[in-house]
């Protein structure tokens, strides 16, 4: 029989059980990538050498996530400080967490030159199709039809645009050695493997990695975990998931 | 006097209904002949973080919404007192949830306090999500307001989720009525039943045994959606942010792991016992 003590019987190692739970809504599902991205620290025992930058948006509620050094910066900044992070000290491993507003709407200049100067670091980009701190509103990921409070009537690609498919336009400019995908979090098996191939693309490739998870926000959504999951097997057709490959002709 | 302005504070956690009672409240003192001025505090829109609407109302114009020391202070949660601890004066008045808040928390004599276990009186009367419409219902008899008129109002404010389920209305009017008729408790004040067990929850049998934790557990029911043999339900304990947690039907379950891996707050763990 095993004995449990503590709150910490499920965690991964490298959290800091003092600030849980967390601050994010309940069933969100950005700590469900948080969870996993601790499982693999674990797994490839890096906690000492990590340096995790985050965004503006919900994924600036992790500033006191991890048991290891943590740099809040501005929308889609956390890119280029990463960068600069990882030039003066070569031997950390940096990593950026930010939303899609962040990195697809306000900072995409940064996220592009980034991977199209090969820079060492992974930056993991969680996409739930809306602006959901400030009360969910029409991004440019946002599903064609998609209903949020500044698109009532659904968004129309006319005027609003398609979905805005980062992974894809970043695979253009990046290296060959760069790791580029797409992960969900209705799959965290596979999301957990994307996420060590990401970081193992740093550590061993010395490249440019990045991986884009979609999430399930169900405050903004609206929706109980059953109609979560079912919206985001809605977005699974329209982001497909795995890794994106470069096309060679 | 009659330029004197009514302030009041509503607060509690997001997601609790705090700006439903607000909006009502502020559209019937309208309705009744007063100047109303309403802003609810804007922050991240997250539910569980403390929500706060300030109102204010008087015979005569308003200018300003903003103020610093409230007539009425309504508290629903104990998360959101430190945040509301500064509205206190000497004579506030400060109506709480005594059902889930200890008395001892608010910094105001016992004289100025008056409790309404509305917690207690909706989870066992009329479902828990009532809650905010019993707080309603009484502050419309403390403002001395026609109930009929402002349940109309009510009705108005929650026509599109009445319209969806047809057994939510009955039981929104009752609470509503229970509130206004409800005597408030003075000084002898009930205890709060209703608090997260710091406990984590085995159960077990010869096979495997399973770990919940209340403290943890936002009650979002994404395990009870990924079980895939129907083994978990939500069951009668309560977690961090007052939901219903999930309880564990331990031999239906096949140890598939998926609860555990879903889990976005590290709840709950399934192990098997492994046999010599």
């Amino acid at each position: 029989m095993t004995k449990i003590v503590g709150k910490k019987f499920s965690m991964p190692r490298c959290f800091n059980e003092k600030t849980k739970p967390s601050l994010y809504c309940p069933g969100c599902g950005q700590s469900i990538f948080l969870k996993h991205f601790g499982f693999v620290v674990d797994e490839l025992m890096i906690q000492n050498r990590m340096t995790l930058g985050i965004d503006i948006g919900c994924s600036l509620l992790a500033w006191n996530f991890f048991n290891f050094d943590i740099v809040q910066t501005h929308h889609g900044r956390s890119v280029p400080v990463a960068v600069g992070y990882k030039l003066s000290n070569s031997k950390r491993i940096v990593t950026s967490i930010m939303g899609d507003g962040g990195g697809y709407a306000i900072g995409l200049q940064s996220l592009l030159h980034a991977a199209f100067r090969n820079n060492p670091i992974s930056v993991f980009l969680l996409n739930n199709t809306g602006y959901s701190m400030t009360g969910g509103q029409m991004a440019p990921t946002s599903i064609p039809g998609e209903i949020t409070t500044t698109s009532p009537e659904g968004k129309d690609p006319k005027t609003s645009g398609k979905a805005f498919h980062g992974p894809e336009l970043i695979r253009q400019i990046s290296d060959n050695k760069a790791y580029i995908g797409r992960a969900s979090a209705s799959n965290p098996i596979l999301l957990q493997k994307m996420i060590k191939k990401a970081l193992e693309n740093q550590i061993k490739n010395s490249s440019f990695s990045f991986l884009e998870i979609l999430t399930p926000c169900p405050t903004n959504w609206k929706t109980n975990a059953k109609e979560s999951f079912k919206f985001l097997s809605v977005l699974e057709k329209e982001f497909p998931i795995g890794e994106v490959i470069k096309n060679e002709k | 006097m009659k330029n004197k302005i009514t302030k009041i504070v509503i607060s509690g956690e997001g997601g609790q209904g705090i700006q439903t009672i607000a909006k009502v409240l502020s559209i019937s003192l309208k309705e009744f002949g007063y100047h109303v001025s309403y802003i609810p505090q804007f922050g991240p829109e997250q539910r569980g973080a403390p929500s706060i609407s300030f109102i204010q109302f008087s015979d005569n114009e308003i200018n300003y919404p903003r103020f610093y020391k409230a007539d009425y202070l309504v508290v629903l949660r104990e998360r959101a007192i430190p945040v509301v601890n500064t509205f206190i004066s000497k004579s506030t008045t400060v109506i709480f949830d005594s059902s889930t808040i200890r008395p001892t928390v608010i910094k105001q004599s016992d004289n100025k306090k008056l409790a309404v276990p509305a917690t207690k009186l909706a989870h066992d009367l009329f479902g828990k999500r009532n809650l905010n419409l019993v707080i309603s219902g009484y502050l419309t008899k403390l403002f001395s307001l026609d109930n009929k008129e402002v349940w109309k109002l009510v009705r108005l404010q929650l026509k599109e989720k009445f319209s969806k389920n047809n057994g939510l209305e009955d039981g929104a009017f009752k609470a509503f009525n229970c509130g206004y008729e409800f005597m408030p408790e003075r000084k002898n004040f009930s205890q709060p039943t209703f608090k997260t067990s710091k406990k984590i929850i085995i159960s077990k049998n010869q096979d495997r045994e399973a770990f919940v934790s209340p403290e943890l557990c936002k009650g979002c029911g994404i395990c009870i959606e990924k079980c895939p043999v129907g083994a978990l339900k939500f069951g009668d304990e309560i977690g961090v942010y007052g939901n219903p947690i999930p309880e564990i039907d331990i031999d239906k379950c096949i140890t598939c792991g998926n609860c555990y891996r879903f889990c976005p707050d590290c709840a709950i763990q399934i192990k098997k016992i492994n046999k010599k």
